[in-house]
């Protein structure tokens, strides 16, 4: 009964907590993109305009739910439900902190320690493409569909090198769980660096946060809604929450994916040489942990937004060529070199 | 306007319509493109959505009158417009204006000419996806516009200048501003550069992208950076000096291949050989004395005698020519205006033949065509 | 026509795009913390290019061509004569005016011998070009820096006399009157030629006035036509 309980409140805590990241990512979104670009933001909406996303909210909430009387009805409104829906759970896999030890019973902080971890999230990404294309052909319109195309190509292609970058970093640390991949992140590399993913997969890592870019559909790879070309690619026929639910979606796969770089990559809650849990106290551990964990994966956050306001946007056969004449080539080669370094030194 | 070499158009090829009212048209333009996937296979661009009947309009106004018409032609800069037309009523009305209008001339053409570059280089970064320019240079022409309000009292429609002159010295801002001004200009320009011209992402999408050959853009009669572009070396400052042009020291900058890359490149390098132009015409302004006459006599009423007269100016988008025929009423018995866009519109089709639909958006807005402009 | 074909040559380090992306990212780094102090800072005014409209307004130049407005010389008295110069110079045809004699005992409210009797703006049709204060010969249309110009109704834009003269009235007490315009000097003869010329043309449409509107110059020039007439 207890573990019923426990496991009901981490996943209402982890669904409230990544619906406020993504809320709170369109507001760091506008307001970091005008500090870079010399302008404020919006800051009416409460102090240092933060209540702007819930003002958001309530408008996408609010309007007038519009189908096109020629869309496929159904398809139309399956779209963002199937977008949305793989975004919101891939997270249950993810680890949030180490863990948390209350009278005496240890709770781990992650919703599932599913031991095919890896495997659910490449799955549930990959599911993501089925909203965008099912809205994009759903709305009957040219650009949607087009964008929807774009999409198509471009996850179906960048899966690809996705899957082969994270397949080393399985070679590297001979299991599925995530868990298992935090954990032994701990400690020292060669005596002298962190033993953190980056080092020993740096190749692997540029793979993964490029392809990851392209997973989330973000600049310099935003083709499925580049603005300027296709309108707003498969949500331009969108309005009211359904055009919300594609919006937060996109923010929620974009938490996603950087809790997941910080996991593999970045040594999860784990600080470089130090051991927290030798000189903290089982709850503040818990927590220290969380907030490790949260910082780390807010960096990735921020490069999101970063990248995002600095470079132009790819063309459409560019990214294909570089899905496929440079990513995957070189995630086939870090892999080889991958598999040839532990099998000589195991 | 369809193209006569063309594959035969099948049932297999699906009609996307851009525009009139698309994110990436500047202003209403429309083009209908044929695609087979993403590739463009033709496309007819429809033009008059944003007429307005100025030529006609011209007809029914006194000389005078027309002056704020002229403004809506190519509003990114509307300086240029106005000296245009005021120097050929004056060529045709026979009188030479005071040098220091000229010279006030001179700098207000300058300075729209860097306003309209910034305009078109940070419109074509956002188009391709790259916000941040923009904002970058957009800054630094609101400091341009604040130069025009305290000249004469407008930031868009400036009405700059009268016929046989200008109607006010400039401003005290400008005696200021534009020390410091020229700096953050270089420096949003700078900016720009580091951002975009290096950025592999940006070549890709640039270099190679509808280029055009020096032969054919002569053919199809681009003026302005686009023929420039392409590498001929033709600036009517240089080539039909005006307004002591020719006593400046400046570069015509050329690209080679007349790309997309090119055209964002020249306009680039021209905004810092306009303000060496600026410079050295506000050297030569200072020198004048400050009761200088800013007016050449003119008569109350424009009445030129009968006959007919083209003069053209290098606006910022190439050659903007005005042809007037008087029959010596005091008011115009035909304007008709050549602006450069619509040349460069014409080889549009033949520019993004065979490319996707990207880099229609990326040729437009590298040729800076603006529908105030092109449909008059 | 074929297209020349371009071959692209790009550089090492242009080649792996990352290199370039990292200079970019910094750039942007730069402007973001640089605007994240000054956002900091207190007052509205805060990022140096942002102003915070509605509470925070950019200056206006003084010679900005914003709402028009019918001007009051210094004891009160309108100006404007009704002669229709605007409306004859306005190239959007917005301006209407009726000329008129001012009703017996009102005559201390204008200053010259006519008025307008209608004096109308459709400001819908305005494109505030500033040519009918160029061809006032009175100074009695003047464009202010009055800019919000929205309303409710069509109607509401087409400005009546009382609605700009209280224009003037608000810009007198908010001080953002227009500095008093230097003649505009004129290539060929002397100057002062050029600016009896301009103010000439008040002096015969008003045929005699009363002295204290009539500047030195205008007194010189009338003079000056009295004498040439009687040569004649």
């Amino acid at each position: 009964m207890d573990n019923w309980v426990i496991a009901l409140i981490k996943v209402v805590f982890i669904w409230t907590w990544t619906l406020l990241i993504a809320t709170l990512m369109t507001w760091v979104e506008r307001r970091g993109s005008a500090m870079m670009q010399d302008r404020l933001g919006p800051n009416r909406a409460g102090p240092f305009g933060l209540f702007q996303p819930l003002a958001d909210g309530i408008k996408l909430f609010t309007k007038e739910d519009i189908i096109p009387e020629k869309a496929h009805k159904i398809l139309f409104s399956l779209g963002p439900i199937l977008f949305a829906l793989p975004a919101f759970s891939a997270y249950a896999v993810i680890p949030f902190g180490d863990k948390l030890i209350v009278n005496g019973k240890e709770i781990i902080l992650q919703v599932a320690d599913v031991n095919v971890g890896f495997l659910y999230v490449v799955a549930l990404g990959a599911m993501a493409v089925y909203g965008i294309v099912l809205g994009g052909w759903g709305s009957n319109n040219k650009y949607s569909i087009l964008g929807g195309l774009r999409s198509t190509a471009q996850l179906i292609s960048y899966e690809v090198p996705f899957g082969l970058s994270l397949l080393a970093v399985v070679l590297v640390y001979g299991t599925f769980s995530l868990r298992e991949i935090s954990l032994v992140q701990q400690g020292t590399f060669l005596g002298f660096l962190p033993n953190w993913g980056i080092f020993k997969q740096p190749l692997g890592f540029i793979l993964f946060i490029v392809t990851a870019y392209a997973e989330a559909n973000r600049v310099p790879f935003d083709l499925p809604e580049a603005e300027s070309e296709i309108v707003a690619g498969y949500h331009t026929e969108y309005g009211s929450m359904r055009l919300g639910l594609y919006l937060f979606g996109e923010y929620v796969n974009m938490y996603t994916l950087a809790a997941l770089m910080v996991t593999l990559y970045f040594g999860a809650w784990h600080l470089p040489y130090i051991d927290m849990s030798k000189f903290l106290g089982p709850v503040s551990y818990g927590i220290a942990s969380f907030l490790v964990f949260f910082l780390k994966t807010a960096f990735f956050l921020w490069l999101f937004v970063w990248v995002r306001w600095t470079v132009p946007r790819f063309r459409y056969d560019q990214v294909m060529g570089l899905g496929w004449k440079a990513l995957i080539p070189l995630a086939l080669v870090n892999l080889f070199i991958t598999a040839l370094c532990i099998q000589l030194t195991v | 306007m369809a193209n006569n070499n063309n594959a035969p158009i099948t049932g297999d090829y699906v009609t996307i319509n851009i525009g009139p009212s698309h994110p990436a048209m500047h202003g209403t333009l429309r083009v209908v493109c044929k695609t087979d996937g993403e590739t463009i296979v033709e496309a007819i661009p429809e033009i008059g959505y944003l007429h307005r009947g100025v030529e006609k309009l011209g007809e029914n106004l006194t000389y005078h009158q027309f002056i704020p018409i002229t403004d809506r032609l190519n509003y990114c800069s509307a300086i240029a417009n106005n000296v245009a037309y005021e120097k050929a009523v004056e060529k045709l009305l026979g009188i030479e204006i005071p040098d220091k209008a000229k010279l006030i001339r001179v700098i207000m053409k300058e300075l729209a000419r860097i306003a309209d570059h910034q305009v078109c280089v940070g419109i074509l970064g956002v188009d391709l996806g790259a916000f941040t320019p923009f904002f970058y240079l957009i800054i630094q022409r609101e400091e341009i516009y604040d130069i025009f309000e305290w000249y004469n009292g407008a930031r868009l429609t400036n009405t700059f200048g009268r016929i046989g002159g200008v109607n006010a010295d400039l401003p005290e801002i400008f005696h200021t501003k534009w020390p410091k001004l020229k700096d953050t200009i270089r420096k949003a320009n700078d900016e720009t550069d580091k951002l975009l011209t290096h950025n592999r992402i940006w070549m890709d999408r640039t270099i190679g992208v509808n280029p055009f050959s020096p032969e054919d853009a002569l053919e199809y009669g681009f003026t302005g950076p686009c023929l420039r572009a392409t590498g001929v070396k033709r600036d009517l400052r240089k080539d039909e000096p005006y307004y002591f042009y020719d006593k400046f020291d400046f570069e015509v900058p050329v690209g080679k291949h007349g790309d997309v890359f090119d055209r964002y490149y020249v306009r680039l390098m021209e905004m810092e050989q306009s303000i060496r132009i600026i410079d050295q015409a506000y050297a030569m302004y200072k020198e004048l004395p400050p009761d200088a006459p800013l007016m050449a006599k003119v008569p109350k009423i424009i009445k030129p005698p009968e006959g007919e007269i083209y003069s053209a100016i290098e606006s910022p988008n190439g050659e903007l020519g005005f042809f007037i025929k008087s029959d010596g009423t005091d008011k115009p018995y035909r304007i008709k205006i050549r602006p450069p866009c619509y040349m460069v519109y014409q080889a549009f089709p033949e520019l993004v033949k065979g490319e996707m639909i990207a880099d229609t958006i990326a040729c437009l807005s590298s040729l800076n065509i603006i529908a105030g402009e092109l449909d008059r | 026509m074929a297209k020349p074909v371009v071959k692209k040559e790009y550089t090492f380090l242009e080649r792996i795009y990352l290199w370039e992306i990292v200079k970019g990212l910094k750039l942007t780094f730069k402007h973001f913390t640089f605007n994240f102090k000054e956002s900091l800072k207190k007052g509205p005014h805060t990022v140096p290019t942002c102003w915070q409209y509605p509470e925070d307004r950019r200056p206006i130049a003084p010679v900005f061509r914003g709402a028009h407005m019918l001007c009051l010389d210094d004891e009160g008295r309108e100006l404007c004569v009704g002669c229709g110069m605007c409306a004859r110079a306005c190239p959007a045809k917005c301006i209407t005016v009726k000329r008129g004699k001012p009703a017996e005992g009102e005559e201390g409210k204008y200053a010259g011998k006519t008025m307008s009797a209608e004096f109308t703006i459709d400001m819908l049709r305005c494109i505030f070009c500033g040519f009918c204060e160029e061809a006032c010969p009175k100074g009695a249309i003047q464009l202010g820096q009055e800019y919000e110009l929205a309303e409710y109704t069509m109607d509401a834009c087409i400005y009546d006399k009382e609605r700009l003269l209280a224009n003037f009235q608000k810009a007198k007490a908010e001080g953002k009157l227009k500095p008093p315009k230097k003649p505009v000097p004129v290539a060929g003869g002397d100057k002062k030629a050029g600016a009896k010329k301009v103010a000439k043309k008040p002096v015969a449409t008003d045929g005699k006035k009363s002295k204290k509107a009539a500047s030195k110059p205008q007194a010189e020039e009338k003079k000056a036509s009295e004498t040439k007439r009687e040569e004649t």
